[in-house]
This record gives C-alpha cells, sequence and structure tokens, in this order.
C-alpha cells in the first residue's frame, strides 16, 4: 500500500516536470535538452532554505523563483540560437549547473548531498506522512495542470504555437517574439523547480547525481510519449514511464544480475525514444487529432 | 615559463583530438543539417571496442585491435544512418533530434551493459617522457598529435583533390541542386558517416590510451567538440580543426587557473560566451568546406 502510495507520489512529481517541459517542448518549439538544471535549481533551492530553518513553503516559492531566473538567464544568450543549436546550449547549461553542484561544496557539500531535508510540518514524518504528501502533490499538480491548460488557449498559448510553427510569421504579425520565448522559458523553469522542490522535500535527500542527462531523458520520454503539445499527454507519458519503471523491481532477477537492470532501463529507454519518433512522433495522445474535432 | 609552456604543449595535443572530433561533427552537420547527439557516443565505442578486441579472448596487440574496433565504430555510425536517421531527414526538425538524443542513451547503456560503469583503461604502463628544452612529451602524446595530424591531411586530400570529396562539397553547399546535377547522393552520405565514425573512432582511442574510459566520456567530448563546432562555425571543416585546438588549449590553460573538477567547465563556459558575444564563430571568416 505504502509503495502503491510512492508510485503515485513519484508518477505525480514526473507528470508537472514533464508538464513544464511541454510548455517549451510541446507548444513553444523549444528543444529544451537540459530541463533537469530547473529541477536541480528548485531542489538545491528548496533543501537549502529548508534546512537553514525556513519554513517549507516559503522555501518551495523560493525554489520557483530561483529557477525562473535561472531560466531567464539561460534566455539572454540561447534563445539567440535555434532548433538543435538552442538543445545543445541547453544541454550545456545543465551540465554546468551540475559541475557547479558538484564541486561548490561549502554550499551544497558536493558529491556527499544533503540528508535530511525537511518535509512540510502538517504532513507528519517519515511513512505516515505518506498520505498527506500524496494530497499536496495532487493538489499542486491538478493547479499545474489546470494552469497549462489555460495558458494553452490563452492568447499568449495560441501565440507560442505560431512561434513554434514558424517564426516569421509571429514576427509578420507583431509578435515580440523573443519575448515570447523567454516568457515560455520562464514559465517552464519556474514549474520544474516546483517539481524538484517537491522531490527533494518527498525523498528527503538530494545530491548532484540526482540531476544528469538521465533526468532530462527520462522527462523527455515522458513527454514525447504521451504526446507533446496536449494537456494529457505528459501526464499520461509520466505515469506510464514511472510505472514501468518501478514494475521492473517485480521481475524476478537474480541478485548477481542486479547490476544490469540500470543499463537495460537505459537502453529500453532510448530505444523508446527512437521508435517513437520513427513510427508515431506525435506521441500516444496527438495535438492534431484533437484541434479537428474542436 | 617552462610550466606555462608545458600546459600549451599538452593543449596542443589534447586539442589535436578535440579536432577530430569536431571535425566528423561538422561533417555531419554540414551536409544533414543537424547536430548528432550520438555521435560522443561513436567516440566511446571506438576506445571500447578496441579494448574487446585487446582483452582475452581475442588478445591482439593494441594496434591489431585498432583495425576491427574501427570498423566496428564505422558500422555503427552507418547503422544509425541506415535505421534511424534516414527515415527523418525530411520529417520536423524535433523528430530527428529526439530520436538521435535516443540513440546516444541506447548506444550508452549498451556500453555500460557490457563492460559496467567503472573506469577502465588499456593497461599500459605509463612510460617515461621525452625531454627537450624544458618539455617533456609521452610518446603516447607523440602518437596521439602524429595521427590527428595524419588524419587531417588525408581529410584535406580527401576533400579537395578527389571527385567524392569535391560531391560531399557540392552536398554541404546546396543538397536539392547537387542531387539534380548528378551528384551521387548515396555515396555521399555514407562517406560522411563513415569519415565522422572514422574519425570519432580513433580519437576515442587516441585519448582513451592517454587517459581511460568511460561510459560518459562519450557525452562530454560530444560537448567539447560542440564548442569547437561553434568556435569555428557550424558546417566549416578547417574552423573545426582550429577551434578544437583552440578548446584543448583554453581547457589545459585554464587548470593553471581553476580548481581541476571545473576543467570541463571551462569549454562549457566558451560556449555561452561565444554564444553570447560571436553566435557565427571566431573563424566564420574562413570560407567553410568549399
Amino acid at each position: 500500500m505504502d509503495y502503491l502510495l510512492h508510485i503515485l507520489i513519484v508518477a505525480l512529481i514526473y507528470a508537472v516536470f514533464a508538464m513544464s517541459l511541454n510548455l517549451e517542448l510541446g507548444y513553444a518549439g523549444l528543444y529544451n535538452f537540459g530541463h533537469v538544471a530547473f529541477f536541480g535549481i528548485g531542489a538545491y533551492t528548496s533543501a537549502l532554505l529548508s534546512l537553514a530553518g525556513l519554513p517549507v513553503p516559503l522555501g518551495m516559492a523560493c525554489a520557483m523563483v530561483a529557477a525562473g531566473m535561472a531560466g531567464a538567464l539561460l534566455c539572454v544568450p540561447a534563445l539567440r540560437l535555434t532548433g538543435d543549436f538552442f538543445g545543445i546550449a541547453t544541454l550545456v547549461f545543465a551540465e554546468m549547473v551540475r559541475l557547479f553542484f558538484l564541486n561548490e561544496r561549502w554550499l551544497t557539500k558536493g558529491p556527499m548531498g544533503l540528508p535530511g531535508i525537511p518535509r512540510p510540518s502538517w504532513v507528519g514524518t517519515g511513512i505516515a506522512a505518506m498520505p498527506m504528501f500524496l494530497v499536496l502533490c495532487l493538489l499542486l499538480t491538478v493547479s499545474v495542470f489546470l494552469l497549462v491548460r489555460w495558458v494553452a488557449v490563452s492568447p499568449f498559448g495560441r501565440a507560442l504555437k505560431v512561434v513554434r510553427e514558424d517564426e516569421y510569421v509571429a514576427q509578420a504579425l507583431g509578435k515580440n517574439v523573443f519575448s515570447l520565448k523567454t516568457r515560455a522559458v520562464v514559465a517552464g523553469s519556474v514549474l520544474a523547480g516546483l517539481a524538484g522542490s517537491l522531490w527533494a522535500h518527498y525523498i528527503t535527500y538530494i545530491s548532484p547525481g540526482d540531476f544528469t542527462l538521465n533526468e532530462t531523458i527520462l522527462v523527455l520520454l515522458c513527454v514525447v510519449l504521451g504526446g507533446k503539445g496536449t494537456n494529457w499527454g505528459p501526464v499520461l507519458g509520466a505515469f506510464a514511464v514511472v510505472f514501468f519503471q518501478e514494475a521492473l523491481r517485480f521481475l524476478p532477477i537474480p541478485a548477481d544480475l542486479g547490476r544490469l537492470i540500470a543499463p537495460l532501463q537505459g537502453m529500453v529507454y532510448g530505444l523508446a525514444l527512437i521508435l517513437i519518433m520513427l513510427q508515431r512522433p506525435e506521441g500516444v495522445i496527438s495535438e492534431y487529432r484533437r484541434s479537428r474535432v474542436c | 615559463m617552462a610550466y606555462y609552456a608545458q600546459l600549451v604543449l599538452n593543449g596542443v595535443i589534447a586539442g589535436s583530438i578535440y579536432a577530430l572530433f569536431a571535425v566528423g561533427l561538422t561533417l555531419v552537420y554540414g551536409v544533414f543539417r543537424f547536430i548528432n547527439f550520438a555521435h560522443g557516443e561513436l567516440i566511446a565505442w571506438g576506445a571500447y571496442l578496441v579494448l574487446l578486441f585487446a582483452l582475452p579472448p581475442i588478445s591482439l596487440p593494441l594496434y591489431l585491435a585498432l583495425i576491427p574496433a574501427i570498423a566496428g565504430t564505422v558500422l555503427i555510425g552507418v547503422a544509425q544512418d541506415r535505421f534511424v536517421y534516414r527515415h527523418l531527414l525530411q520529417g520536423h526538425r524535433i523528430t530527428l533530434l529526439i530520436a538521435s538524443i535516443g540513440v546516444s542513451y541506447f548506444l550508452r547503456n549498451t556500453l555500460r551493459l557490457i563492460w559496467g560503469s567503472d573506469l577502465m583503461t588499456y593497461g599500459i604502463r605509463p612510460v617515461r617522457g621525452i625531454q627537450f628544452a624544458g618539455l617533456s612529451i609521452t610518446p603516447t602524446q607523440l602518437l596521439m598529435a602524429g595521427t590527428a595530424v595524419l588524419f587531417l591531411v588525408i581529410l584535406f586530400v580527401l576533400l579537395t583533390r578527389t571527385l567524392l570529396g569535391k560531391s560531399l562539397r557540392a552536398v554541404a553547399d546546396n543538397m536539392e541542386l547537387a542531387a539534380v546535377m548528378g551528384v551521387p547522393m548515396q555515396r555521399v552520405r555514407v562517406t560522411v558517416w563513415v569519415l565522422a565514425a572514422l574519425f570519432a573512432g580513433v580519437g576515442g582511442f587516441l585519448l582513451a590510451l592517454d587517459t581511460n574510459l568511460e561510459p560518459a566520456m562519450g557525452m562530454t567530448n560530444m560537448i567539447k567538440s560542440f564548442a569547437a563546432v561553434l568556435l569555428g562555425g557550424a558546417g566549416n571543416v578547417w574552423g573545426a580543426l582550429l577551434g578544437g585546438l583552440f578548446i584543448g588549449m583554453a581547457e589545459n590553460i585554464g587548470v593553471a587557473f581553476f580548481s581541476p573538477g571545473y576543467k570541463d567547465f571551462i569549454s562549457f563556459a566558451l560556449i555561452f560566451l561565444l554564444l553570447i558575444l560571436r553566435p557565427q564563430g571566431i573563424f566564420g571568416v574562413l570560407t567553410g568546406m568549399r
């Protein structure tokens, strides 16, 4: 039962993370391959502040602000680039952030990580905190879902889609492309920061190793599997990926082969990305079929 | 003074290897107009395949193990194109990019599955460096620089003196026009992948000879060679070469001023500086492959 709660909580956190990436990748067409940086910035900000004694909700709010500011900072150089160059620039940014976490020991304790991150006092401690934490995650996920859905149909969201389809058309229509993209990245970063801070307070231990390219790939898979540019796609993708990941633990694998599981998982994720792109690049839920009905 | 001269020398040698990687990456970009995220995995596979053929049960000497290993790397490079990229070049760009991330992740984890995540080496005993004028250079380093120069000269001759190289440059210039003029597209695309994989594989082997092997070596070096590509202006082969040398020097000289934990950070930060100051590349004045 507790294990099911755990899976649900992780899936919900990943759903928030995936929805935040979808804002950039799906709606604005920005190939952000370093999204984990903002997840990590959120996690570290929230963890450090609450370890310093600040109340958890305030720490989470600061995490969102910090991630958003980092997003804005990234936009200045990175948005000069389009397409794959933006992709690599963001990937590099994420690696720089990780190296920072790894090397600035006075702040982050480096590779040792930060243990004992407090949970909000009202959810309780230990195993007993799980149901309330699930409620908290559920509330936040639903809020983020409604927010993203609202953004998607707002004039801002529609302008973003124009930018995605053709920047020059957007410019000709009098839209400020740079500002639109920056706002999309900042919004995505803020939500990724929220997901990261939820993660930190749930797992209660973070280290630089939690914020590698692997996490970016995982969340990318969530978005493209479910269907980028759709409301339900990232949520569906997050649940599918997290459930798949956890289901592997129930396979009867001998202990000495246990070390093979992680690489095998990685191979499956890589292969899944390739196959989705080859066979059904729009994902399980297609953006276009829905709009034809509307 | 000798200390800094030594750092520059080390930088040039490291840079010649980055140049090998960057040339392949920029060649693929020049012809297919996309950054292959899986380029780093070709580097890593080149290094690991040598290990496969050099260790028991096969136990070939290193220089013989290199031949099947490079053949294997080239096969992987061509297979990437044959099974994935070829089918996606006409579609949406993001599909191609995500697929190449998938390819990279798949190949890296296959490495981890076979060889594990620990550091490995070819088990060559370190040799005392040759001394001259207060500088020290090891035979391995000489081999690295020599091989890099040899391969780059071969590339130069291929691109400028042969029909195949000229068709390659034509395709990089304008794919449709080249196709209309009867350039054999199939041969050109295979050539590009063979060259990219060849250079990556040989470079990966040389790098591992001097340092060690780990599954993540591909990604780090892909990012560094991307910095070199950016420096040279994307698609510009000779720019990428100079960019590689520059990155190698910046990194090695930077170690004198920053903590070694930030060694990779230098080339990463350089990418951002470049993007802000000069997105068209420092050596953008040189005229590409043309």
